[in-house]
């Protein structure tokens, strides 16, 4: 059983995908050079995934030697790649956090639309959840708090304590700088 | 919302405000970073699209890539919190494309040592992205106050930075294994867990390095809350196993796996028993822990977790058949898991070690 003891190593997550309801990507990490390096070879392998996964339903599947954990929501499917032999819980980790935080972020309207309009700090929580294949921040809260969400576009009321304060702080801090 | 204005390009796009974006007219509006003062809603736009259509696979020449890069920097002009993360964004995006792009780390470096904590620890990624190795010397000692910075962000960052920097300078990390032994302590437990990753990554050829490194963590010394940071404690611990050949039946390190198939986290207690599964020579005394706990798992209402165990008893069916005696009902079961992959594992499972008895059932 040679090969299967898991390398001690930070570099966990190959891939994160965000595609649509017709498996067209709306954005796409790869962390691995080694895997998909062209974007040709990469959209096969999305393709395929989709094909493979948007009518069933069942959370993980093993693809072209990667373990693919993901889940969907309306018109958009998520998905967090590792290799085969990862710990699939650890991706299932990275994949909570990632739906979790687009979640907040959208104020729970996880659709295609909503996501494009509000790309920018979308990728922003990628970029914050995952560096280069090792994972940043597997908790939501933390990644919602570090993409710099204008905090004048949440309402009063779904913010928590703590947001509403960091606010008042900013907001302070900067009548004082002026 | 920032992108409301374009609700025409909406009707056409079914949804998607970016469909039928051309890359010579998005490089165009790039101009618009050059204007005076900056328009923070509208470059913030026109910079998403740039990164979307690079996303998209859409290729850029070197001279193309080099142009956006020089118009992004303009942008360090604007205070915009977001349009700030978005230059970063836009700076690891096309540092390997454009050319000369060493030409920000002085505004990078400024970011990374200013007072605004959203800015540092996104400066501080984007900035060792563009950094080689003549210009590490430069940044070190920045990059040395920002491992052991309070902020947790900032020193996570930093350390999953100088994990990345060891591709090109190998030798310069080495220096900050002080720096790296100080935030293992820290109270974050993301810190603890990248701090963990990088002192392994520094040591790993030592063994002697290694043995103290773990045995630090096991007298309490170190103690680690992150799921993250156990398991990778698991895999060095397997590795030295390993690496000590027959000899570690009676080891405190073998204990120190097994106790953490008690551990309150499925995380580690999947880590756990996947790493005494795949210990080469286990007798069947010590895999039963792993494989009762890989049985109770079988039955768990979360489908990547039945596919996790499963996958695992795999592993035992090749080598150990008859420790599976006592899972074959809770495979069998598995035979008919709505999730296919896991469906197939069982039964392949079931194949090596299913008795005659079975086949009706």
């Amino acid at each position: 059983m040679e090969g299967s003891l898991l390398e001690p190593t930070l570099y966990t997550v190959k891939g994160m995908l965000i595609l649509d309801n017709d498996g067209h990507r709306i954005l796409a990490k790869y962390y691995d050079p080694a895997i998909f390096p062209t974007a040709k070879e990469q959209k096969a392998f999305e393709k395929n995934l989709f094909n493979k996964t948007h009518r069933a339903n069942a959370e993980i599947i093993m693809l072209d030697g990667l373990t693919c954990v993901y889940r969907s929501n309306v018109d958009l499917f998520f998905y967090v790649m590792g290799s085969c032999h990862e710990n699939e819980l650890i991706l299932m980790s990275v994949l909570q956090c990632l739906y979790d935080s687009i979640s907040q972020i959208l104020r729970k309207n996880v659709e295609k639309r909503v996501v494009m309009e509000n790309l920018d700090i979308v990728m922003l929580a990628m970029d914050e959840i995952c560096d280069g294949g090792i994972i940043l921040e597997a908790d939501s809260q933390s990644v919602v708090q570090r993409v710099a969400l204008r905090t004048d576009d949440i309402p009063l009321g779904e913010q928590t304590v703590a947001q509403v304060f960091q606010s008042a702080k900013e907001q302070l801090k900067w009548s004082l700088l002026k | 919302m920032a992108f409301k204005r374009d609700k025409k390009e909406e009707e056409d796009g079914g949804g998607n405000i970016f469909q039928n974006l051309e890359k010579t007219s998005v490089l165009q509006e790039a101009r618009t970073f050059n204007d005076t003062p900056v328009n923070p809603r509208k470059c913030t736009h026109i910079l998403t699209k740039i990164l979307y259509l690079l996303n998209q696979g859409e290729q850029l020449g070197s001279t193309e890539a080099t142009e956006v890069f020089f118009a992004v920097t303009k942008l360090f002009q604007s205070k915009d919190v977001v349009l700030r993360r978005m230059v970063y964004l836009g700076i690891k995006e096309l540092s390997s494309l454009a050319e000369d792009v060493i030409i920000v780390t002085s505004s990078l470096t400024k970011d990374m040592t200013g007072r605004e904590d959203l800015y540092r620890a996104a400066a501080i990624r984007a900035l060792c992205s563009i950094t080689d190795v003549t210009m590490l010397q430069s940044i070190e000692r920045y990059m040395k106050q920002a491992i052991v910075d309070r902020n947790s962000a900032v020193s996570s960052a930093a350390l999953v930075s100088s994990l990345h920097l060891t591709k090109v300078a190998g030798e310069v990390v080495k220096r900050w294994v002080n720096e790296a032994q100080e935030a293992a302590n820290s109270d974050s437990i993301m810190v603890q867990y990248h701090a963990l990753g990088v002192l392994y990554h520094i040591r790993k050829s030592d063994r002697l390095a290694v043995t103290k490194l773990v045995a630090k963590f096991k007298s309490g010394r170190m103690s680690l809350k992150s799921p993250f940071a156990i398991c990778l404690v698991i895999r060095i611990v397997s590795k030295l196993l390993e690496e000590a050949g027959g000899e570690w039946a009676e080891s405190p390190l073998f204990d120190f796996v097994e106790s953490c198939l008690r551990h309150k986290s499925e995380t580690v207690i999947y880590e756990a028993a996947h790493a005494i599964v795949n210990m080469k020579n286990t007798t069947q005394r010590e895999l039963a822990p792993a494989v009762s706990v890989l049985q109770l798992f079988c039955t768990s209402p979360k489908p990547t977790l039945r596919f996790a165990a499963v996958r695992t008893l795999n592993k035992v069916a090749m080598s150990h058949p008859a420790a599976l005696m006592a899972c074959n009902c809770d495979l069998e079961s598995l035979i008919t898991d709505s999730n296919r992959s896991i469906a197939t594992l069982a039964i392949t499972t079931l194949l090596k070690t299913g008795a005659e008895s079975s086949v009706d059932r």
